[in-house]
């Protein structure tokens, strides 16, 4: 039976981090990694890039061809781990293979969620997550078609913008009242919406698809919920995704929203580690697990489950929501709560012909931010609500052109400066500081 | 590793360090040319600056850069032998992540030809970053860590 000290099941964001945390802690202890996809580890979040033609196929992967190689990695594509025992430590795969472990990373990711319409099962769809709808995107918009994208979240919204590209002429239809309805407020939604606009992509927010009429193939006929009809030769469904928990949850593991783990990635099974999209990770600025099915997030996750694995205690410094995006040239970043409940917020807005800024504080703490236009200093205010700092003294000048280190006390500043040198606030230690 | 430590006590804001940081990141490494003729370069580094107070930041070149862990392509890398983070601007696709996570707001855009970010390599064809070189109140200085 093939033994591993590290098996992962995965091959995404959580899967590499871990294997390159892993091997910078542990030179000689063997890993095998386990992936129902046939492609070495690719970049899902580029997929747009790829079919929009910004980049070619060479582009899409996420490492280096010799990757697996110089990790020392038994890579195994396309072998589908379809279950795990915790008794006797092994998984198993669709061949049938038992394959022995020590500590096991489930990176199993998210399936992408489909609502139940009338007339679904006639109509062929595409999800856009995977590279191998990207290669389905590309075979269909081959020649001129009209396009249905539905949910007009970050993938429905980017599937739009790729297909637009690629010549296609585009419909999105959104539930909601407004398009990235999660990683946006209103007025940034609003900049973004016009500037598709602008490109002819419609948008119907406000709306949804009643009913399928199915005429063969990709193409068909949608009914919207106003009783409007539309023709459509290629249907994209993007309304959301789910955390992937079947693993997990025929152990027995719980998955309320996500496979539950500590701060250490650490599931209620011994030795048995979980990080990346199919996890609820602990959202800092929320103070709750939550899925953030980010791949920055992912990353981060699966760096710290891959440190734990081989005996470091590094405890996860915690994630929050964060999105980059861009649209026809207009660049968003959003960090943390935009859309704030109106009781117990304060919200700072500026709006000048450079762009549109704002700021979420709750107390003292900066809990949100969200720039459209000039993101330049972006990050500033992102380390600020990752550190739960205390920003009172600089609120008023969060949101100005050149707000810095120089705003902050002299003290905190060095302290930063230096921090960064040493690890950054690797073990997340001082959450809280400045409070 | 050599650090870059900004000395805010010296710095006269006079923003040589930027001027010299574009000219060595120009493709004709010439002052004039890269400023007037040519595409000029994203800057590399920038001076902070309120009231009687400045200071040159740049990249910290972070042991866990958040940059290197959010980048989606895999484009941004800390070399393990030198440290430095680099931005592969080949496999760089201007999604702008890092510029959303760097806390020093050393990563920015860079939209000559495609759209890619620009920040400190270190100036790998000089013995000392141009930043550091041309400070001419040493107010940047390399430290060895």
């Amino acid at each position: 039976m093939l033994t591993y000290d590290y098996a992962i099941v995965g091959n995404s964001a959580a899967a590499i981090n871990a294997v390159e945390s892993i091997r910078a802690r542990d030179a000689a202890g063997s890993i095998g990694l386990f992936c129902e996809e046939k492609y070495r580890c690719y970049s899902r979040p580029l997929i747009s890039y790829l079919v929009a033609g910004d980049i070619d196929t060479k582009g899409m992967y996420y490492r280096p061809g010799t990757f697996y190689r110089r990790m020392g990695v038994d890579f195994h594509p396309g072998e589908r781990v379809t279950s795990v025992s915790s008794s006797k430590r092994t998984i198993t795969t669709a061949g049938r293979e038992r394959i022995k472990w020590g500590s096991l990373l489930l990176a199993t990711g998210f399936t992408p969620f489909i609502p139940p319409i009338e007339g679904l099962d006639e109509v062929e769809h595409i999800t856009f997550i995977s590279w191998d709808d990207a290669r389905d995107m590309l075979r269909l918009t081959a020649k001129p078609v009209r396009a249905l994208v539905v949910g007009a979240g970050l993938i429905g919204m980017k599937a739009a913008e790729a297909l637009h590209a690629r010549g296609a002429r585009v419909t999105v239809v959104e539930k909601l009242d407004r398009v990235l309805p999660l990683a946006l407020d209103d007025r940034a939604s609003e900049l973004v919406a016009e500037r598709c606009g602008e490109a002819d992509i419609e948008i119907l927010t406000g709306s949804s698809v009643a009913l399928l009429h199915g005429r063969g193939g990709h193409g068909g006929t949608a009914v919207l919920d106003d009783g409007a009809e539309m023709e459509f030769d290629l249907l994209v469904m993007a309304v959301g995704v789910r955390p992937r928990t079947e693993l997990a949850e025929a152990m027995g593991l719980p998955c309320e929203r996500g496979i539950e783990v500590d701060e250490y990635q650490r599931t209620k099974v011994r030795d048995i580690y979980a990080a990346g999209d199919a996890v609820a990770a602990m959202d800092i600025v929320l103070g709750r697990p939550s899925i953030n099915a980010l791949w920055p997030v992912a990353a981060l996750q699966g760096k710290y489950a891959g440190m734990n694995m081989a005996g470091d205690e590094r405890a996860y410094p915690g994630c929050n929501s964060m999105n980059a995006v861009e649209f026809f040239g207009l660049p968003v970043l959003s960090a943390g709560i935009v859309n704030p409940p109106a009781q117990g917020y304060q919200v700072i807005v500026r709006q000048d012909e450079d762009g549109y800024r704002k700021a979420v504080l709750q107390g003292d703490v900066l809990v949100g931010m969200l720039m459209a236009g000039r993101i330049e200093r972006a990050g500033i205010l992102t380390s600020l609500i990752q550190e739960r700092a205390n920003v009172r003294r600089v609120r008023n000048s969060l949101l100005d052109e050149g707000f810095g280190h120089i705003h902050l006390p002299r003290a905190v500043r060095r302290e930063r400066i230096e921090e960064a040198v040493a690890g950054l606030k690797a073990a997340g230690a001082d959450r809280g500081r400045g409070e | 590793m050599m650090r870059i430590v900004p000395r805010e006590e010296y710095c006269i804001g006079c923003r040589l360090c930027e001027v010299h940081c574009i000219v060595q990141h120009s493709r004709s490494k010439d002052i004039i040319k890269a400023f007037k003729k040519e595409k000029r370069p994203v800057k590399r580094v920038e001076v902070e600056e309120e009231g009687h107070v400045s200071f040159a930041l740049q990249c910290r070149h972070c042991d866990d850069a958040p940059c290197v862990t959010a980048c989606l392509s895999g484009a941004m890398q800390r070399d393990p032998e030198t440290g430095v983070v680099t931005n592969d601007t080949e496999r760089c696709v201007g999604c702008w992540t890092c510029i959303l996570v760097c806390p020093f707001a050393a990563v920015r855009r860079d939209e000559g030809e495609r759209k890619v970010v620009g920040k400190c390599d270190f100036c790998p064809d000089l013995d000392t970053p141009a930043c550091v070189a041309n400070c001419p109140n040493e107010a940047l200085i390399m430290v060895e860590e």
